[in-house]
């Protein structure tokens, strides 16, 4: 049964601005200062990543973005509403607009593929089940994903299941797109398969979309604003190309680490 | 100590804000009760039967064997059976029983799905996690272990008369005849309430301990072993109050 076109590629309408403000952000944990003092702006339509090594803060940041971890003292505005201090039915509201793809994909266990997909639009919309399918079948051709409806997730490989987690990120076509790590445990060429998936559809649907990672091969690829962390604060900011003529020595550090990247440096820098 | 339990306590009653607060869709609600159902419910028949057919039989054997007095006639092997069974074997017994069985599966599931995530994954798409994954299990243990208990009760009474059967020690018909003397139907109305007390602390208990940040699959047990000494706890001192209040 032929469902109604605007359910396979549209959801929400599309706002005016998608901008995210972040302004002097702080948050610890149990006593130690996680972030410190952080402001960002994230830009509209953009792929915007946030890295820094392991334990800079990274997923804390997106996460308070997203959310998922309250804020001890600042602001997270997206255009002009102050998201750290809604309540949370206006919350919802915003989080009804967002995507996230985890760093371990967070597919549900008890869930088919295309039922992990489709869960969104259970409880948020009051289409018919082939309405449904519909929109989670362009989702996961979307996602190069077409055979795999009725596997479970641990039937899946590491990249299919971040191919099915970007799947349902964007089932309910959202504005803000946030994925922590979405290569880690992903070898090279499916890491940029999922880069490049990410990158595409963030620009197709124009989302603001925020990434997280230590991928140095991710940010030259896709990064079109990079905010670097360095033990909970902002380091610098800039984009890809300036990267790599930086004055900070802890980015410097981070991004010149790989012998092959040094070597590449004394060549060519 | 005083702080932590305090610290929990607050724990425990936000988290109850956010469970008994209306579905998102009802239809969703009713789906997830109806798998909790089964899942929790109707996969401990089969055990809670085994248990208390075996305790029925045994209370039968240990009771005959201490009424030896010939005053004390022997109909009172099945009078006392029933009065143990239903005043506390069915009801506490049986949810300490559960407490380890459904009040650790709860527990584990719910911090599995902290620890990878998929909580978070929820709350990102606006669902109200605590209200999605812990009411249906609520609602659907409150309703089911007070079956399970009666079912207990009946299955318990049977083991009693089978062993009277097998072995003679007393006739079935001064067992079947000290099952209906004096019989107080008010014990019942005590029993379902002990049940779905208890059965409420199963539940919530153990949710509260899977709910909470989890930063390894070792935490996920640990939870789980802590909440399953809080449920006994609780259940025991619950049903010290109840007895109390409902009895006296």
């Amino acid at each position: 049964m032929p469902a109604d076109p605007d359910h396979r590629s549209n959801v929400n309408p599309i706002d005016a601005e998608l901008m995210i403000y972040v302004r002097n952000i702080s948050k610890d944990f149990g006593g130690q200062q996680v972030l410190s003092d952080i402001t960002v702006d994230f830009e509209e339509g953009k792929t915007n990543l946030i890295i820094g090594a392991s334990g800079s803060g990274k997923t804390v940041l997106l996460k308070a973005i997203a959310g998922l971890h309250p804020i001890d003292a600042g602001r997270i505005l997206y255009d002009d509403m102050v998201f750290n201090q809604l309540e949370e039915k206006e919350r919802k509201l915003i989080h009804k607009k967002m995507g996230m793809l985890f760093q371990g994909s967070a597919l549900f266990d008890f869930a088919t593929a295309r039922e992990n997909v489709r869960f969104p639009l259970d409880f948020f919309t009051d289409w018919s089940m082939a309405e449904k399918n519909d929109r989670v079948d362009f989702c996961l051709e979307r996602v190069n994903l077409e055979d795999i409806g009725n596997k479970y997730p641990s039937e899946l490989s590491g990249g299919m299941q971040k191919r099915v987690g970007i799947a349902r990120a964007i089932v309910m076509n959202p504005r803000y797109l946030f994925c922590d790590e979405p290569n880690s445990g992903l070898d090279p060429q499916t890491a940029i398969v999922i880069d490049q998936l990410i990158s595409e559809i963030s620009h197709e649907y124009n989302m603001t979309t925020i990434i997280n990672t230590h991928d140095m091969n991710s940010v030259m690829a896709i990064g079109e604003k990079v905010v670097f962390l360095y033990e909970g604060k902002k380091e610098w900011e800039g984009s890809r190309e300036n990267i790599l003529h930086s004055d900070s020595k802890a980015l410097n550090d981070f991004v010149f680490a790989s012998e092959m990247a040094k070597m590449l440096k004394k060549s060519k820098f | 100590m005083i702080k932590k339990t305090l610290e929990l306590l607050g724990e425990y009653i936000l988290l109850m804000k956010r469970v008994f607060t209306k579905p998102e869709k009802w239809s969703i609600f009713w789906k997830q009760y109806f798998v909790e159902t089964e899942s929790l419910g109707l996969t401990s028949v089969a055990l809670i039967g085994i248990i208390s057919i075996a305790i029925g039989a045994v209370l039968v054997i240990q009771t005959a064997y201490n009424i030896e007095n010939p005053f004390i006639p022997k109909m009172y092997v099945g009078y006392m059976v029933r009065e143990s069974l239903i005043l506390e074997f069915s009801c506490t017994m049986i949810a300490l029983i559960l407490a380890g069985k459904v009040g650790s599966n709860i527990s584990s599931d719910i911090g599995t799905m902290r620890l990878t995530e998929q909580i978070d994954a929820m709350e990102m798409m606006g669902i109200n996690s605590a209200n999605y994954l812990i009411l249906p299990k609520v609602v659907a243990v409150c309703v089911f272990n007070p079956i399970l208990m009666l079912f207990s009760f009946l299955v318990g009474i049977l083991g009693g008369w089978l062993i009277v059967a097998a072995t003679g020690m007393i006739t079935l018909s001064q067992y079947t005849e000290g099952l209906r003397f004096a019989f107080n139907g008010y014990y019942i109305v005590y029993a379902v309430t002990k049940m779905i007390v208890f059965s409420f602390i199963i539940v919530t208990v153990s949710a509260l301990y899977g709910y909470g940040p989890k930063a390894n699959s070792m935490e996920v047990g640990r939870a789980s072993t802590r909440s399953i000494v809080s449920i006994c706890l609780l259940i025991l001192i619950t049903d010290l109050m109840l007895t109390q209040l409902m009895l006296n």
